[in-house]
């Protein structure tokens, strides 16, 4: 045990030789959430009106301006405009008045063909003119009562931020892991290791467990960001903790895996990073898996970050997807692989002596 | 001249000892492509169950409301309606098998005949707004659906739709472009880095400090061959998007060179003035991809900004990839000419100049510091 510690404090010194790595590593997860999350979809869309002096064109206003959430945003915001023949479209569409077919109509000229963009600005404007209807219907109107989950719509940053927790766990690992396995070779210090009696356990498993408190850190530092911006704490550290320390440990795995097969920091650098976003993107990063495509849901079985995103939801919103135990499960499993997978690589690279 | 084309061919040989830093601007940008594709690229449409338990017909129209009303997204209806009852339908939405549960009354249809205030019970998961949003606003797209579909009086006001082009662009193509465009810049600024790492290794910087010329000539070479790989990264990009998703540049292509690859400069400036500096060259090498991948995300790699400039940060103008995006959108999905053309060409001629000179005058100032 004694040995296992000074290895330890060994890989914890090994901050110092490369601080502006280590503070890349944990800090830019954080800085990425935060650029981002300015950037996200908000449910509120500025639309386009052009100015009609008839009356019905005034009720749609006002139908646009009730189109929204009845416990978070409006969902349209309109904006007034002069209109003219050969009018440039600002903001991606604009409504206009017109009569066609003896029929009033606002007629939507879009600027775009985004077929997502289509989509928002269309059911918006169906949502407006479907209000004007039901206003018209009276009691024949159709009244749909929403029973949402929570008591408030949750903005998307909580969790974008939430799922991107995994994602900093398993960069920071990663590309530390990639990078100082790979220096190992570069630099010639892997025979030391070669040549050293203490057990390889003992080595792997320092050096494993100082990536993955790193990991660890970066994670926890994306927490208390996301904290402070939205306001949202996890209600339990303790769980978070421990879900981020199996992901980590992972990335941890992916990075040494990296430096031991290739023995280049470059390119095992390169697989680290391009792991660590596939497995994010893959792992519920933009909604949970289920919501998605089958294709989708299919593969993000087969990413961590999935399990660590479905165990970190309850304690974000307090309310439980299903049972818990399948997803520990897998994560533990998933972790114990990795680490038998690292164990197996360092032996055939580093202990096996080739002739 | 001479000198020139011997340091060209010496850099040359570096991608034969390191083939995949040399395509560097392949492995992540596919990755992130195929994750893209994944999730965005199959059906969109929100998993309901419908509990149907009116007794007359009209829920049944209802019913198949869902699967008429088609969203211009992916072209498939907004719900993947699914019939179940109500504790079925409950366990899966416990469960998150299901978004959504409508449930239909017993005495739909004769409320609706009868004007008696006929109502629908929606349960949806709210855990993002801009899912509940979308609950929301595509169930006004299936009850006007309905209105029509059972003879309901006009509406006070009818919608009609008008577009720019006949054709309609998915989301995977919007992004796909996007990734071509970080794929120009990941692989020069990979390229700089496998260019730099062999002076790092042998610590040869001490000798270009001490070289009698100017270190232009060491300097041009590696940017030249780090935007040729850039962008020999990003065409085999187009090829794929190309094969996968049917859109090719054309004639155009030159220009898609022109405009990524002054992107590309600009990069290979920031990139190379950490590729000649041993004490930051890893930190460096990290910071500036991770920063390269952050601005895809921020600075228009997920969808088009032009209309919707107002909503771009002011840090994402400080990159040219933002300014870039969409006249390269317009030279690959849509084959024409971006409006915008000059503008966008003088902007990134402006970012690639400055950030060339100073990182070329940086570097070459702390190569000559011999201390």
């Amino acid at each position: 045990m004694k040995r296992f510690t000074l290895l330890l404090k060994n890989e914890f010194k090994l901050f110092r030789t490369t601080i502006p790595v280590h503070l890349i590593g944990i800090f830019q997860p954080a800085l990425m959430f935060s650029l981002m999350a300015l950037v996200l979809v908000t449910p509120t869309f500025d639309m386009q009106v052009a100015r009609s002096g008839d009356p019905l064109g005034d009720d749609l206003i006002r139908a646009m301006e009730q189109v929204g959430s009845p416990i978070g945003q409006p969902y349209i915001n309109p904006i007034l405009v002069e209109s003219f023949p050969g009018q440039e479209i600002q903001g991606g569409q604009l409504i206009e008045f017109i009569w066609q077919a003896e029929r009033p109509t606002a007629l939507q000229r879009f600027g775009l063909i985004d077929s997502n963009m289509v989509k928002n600005f269309r059911n918006r404007l169906t949502a407006a003119a479907l209000l004007l209807w039901n206003e018209s219907l009276g009691d024949k109107a159709v009244v749909i009562e929403e029973a949402p989950w929570l008591p408030r719509d949750i903005p998307y940053s909580v969790y974008f931020g939430m799922a991107m927790m995994p994602l900093a766990a398993n960069l920071a690992a990663s590309l530390i892991g990639a990078y100082l396995s790979a220096q190992e070779f570069e630099f010639k210090t892997i025979i030391e290791y070669r040549l050293s009696p203490v057990s390889m356990y003992q080595v792997t498993g320092a050096r494993l467990l100082r990536l993955a408190l790193t990991g660890l850190l970066s994670g926890l530092v994306l927490m208390v960001v996301i904290g402070i911006t939205t306001g949202i704490w996890p209600v339990s550290a303790g769980w978070v903790v421990l879900i981020l320390f199996c992901v980590a440990l992972i990335g941890g795995c992916i990075g040494t895996l990296a430096g031991l097969y290739f023995q280049k920091v470059l390119p095992a650098f390169l697989v680290g990073l391009a792991l660590s976003f596939f497995t994010w993107i893959m792992g519920s990063a933009f909604g949970l898996a289920a919501g998605f495509s089958g294709p989708y849901e299919a593969v993000s079985r087969f990413m961590p970050n999935t399990y660590a995103v479905e165990l970190l939801f309850p304690l974000y919103y307090q309310v439980n997807i299903g049972s818990r135990l399948p997803a520990i499960l897998i994560l533990t499993f998933a972790c114990l692989l990795f680490i038998l997978a690292t164990l197996i690589t360092y032996w055939r690279k580093v202990l096996v002596v080739r002739k | 001249m001479k000198r020139v084309w011997v340091l060209f061919k010496s850099e040359f040989k570096v991608w034969r000892h390191d083939p995949i830093t040399a395509f560097g601007g392949i492995l992540p940008p596919a990755f992130i492509l195929i994750a893209f594709a994944l999730l965005f690229g199959g059906r969109l449409s929100f998993k309901v169950a419908v509990v149907n338990l009116d007794q007359g017909t009209l829920g049944g129209v209802l019913r198949q409301s869902f699967d008429q009303v088609i969203s211009p997204l992916s072209n498939a209806p907004y719900y993947l309606a699914q019939d179940m009852n109500l504790n079925e339908a409950m366990g899966a939405y416990e469960r998150y098998q299901v978004e959504g549960i409508w449930v239909i009354p017993p005495d739909f249809t004769d409320s609706v005949v009868s004007g008696e205030k006929p109502a629908l019970e929606m349960y949806f998961f709210n855990y993002n707004d801009d899912r509940a949003k979308n609950h929301r606003i595509y169930s006004a797209e299936i009850l006007w659906h309905f209105y029509k579909q059972i003879g309901y009086p006009e509406p006070p006001l009818e919608i009609a739709e008008q577009y720019p082009l006949p054709v309609m662009v998915d989301w995977v193509p919007v992004i796909a472009v996007g990734v071509a465009l970080l794929s120009v810049c990941l692989g020069s600024i990979f390229n700089i880095y496998a260019l730099t790492y062999k002076e790092q290794i042998s610590h040869m910087t001490l000798e270009f400090g001490l070289a009698p010329r100017s270190l232009a000539w060491v300097l041009i070479p590696k940017v030249v061959l780090a935007l040729i790989f850039g962008l020999v990264s990003g065409s085999l990009f187009l090829i794929v998007i190309d094969l996968w998703i049917g859109f090719w540049p054309g004639d155009y292509i030159w220009g898609f060179w022109l405009l990524s690859g002054l992107t590309a400069l600009f990069w290979i400036g920031l990139a190379i003035v950490a590729g000649l500096r041993s004490r930051n060259y890893m930190a460096g090498a990290i910071a500036i991809v991770l920063t390269a991948i952050i601005v895809f995300f921020i600075g228009g790699g997920l969808g088009l900004i032009r209309y919707h400039a107002e909503d771009v940060q002011w840090y994402s103008w400080l990159f040219p990839n933002t300014h870039a995006i969409d006249p390269i959108r317009d030279l690959v999905l849509f084959n024409t000419w971006p409006v915008d053309w000059n503008a966008t060409l003088a902007k990134l001629i402006g970012f690639a100049v400055l950030s060339l000179f100073f990182g070329m005058t940086l570097t070459a100032r702390w190569l000559r510091r011999l201390d």
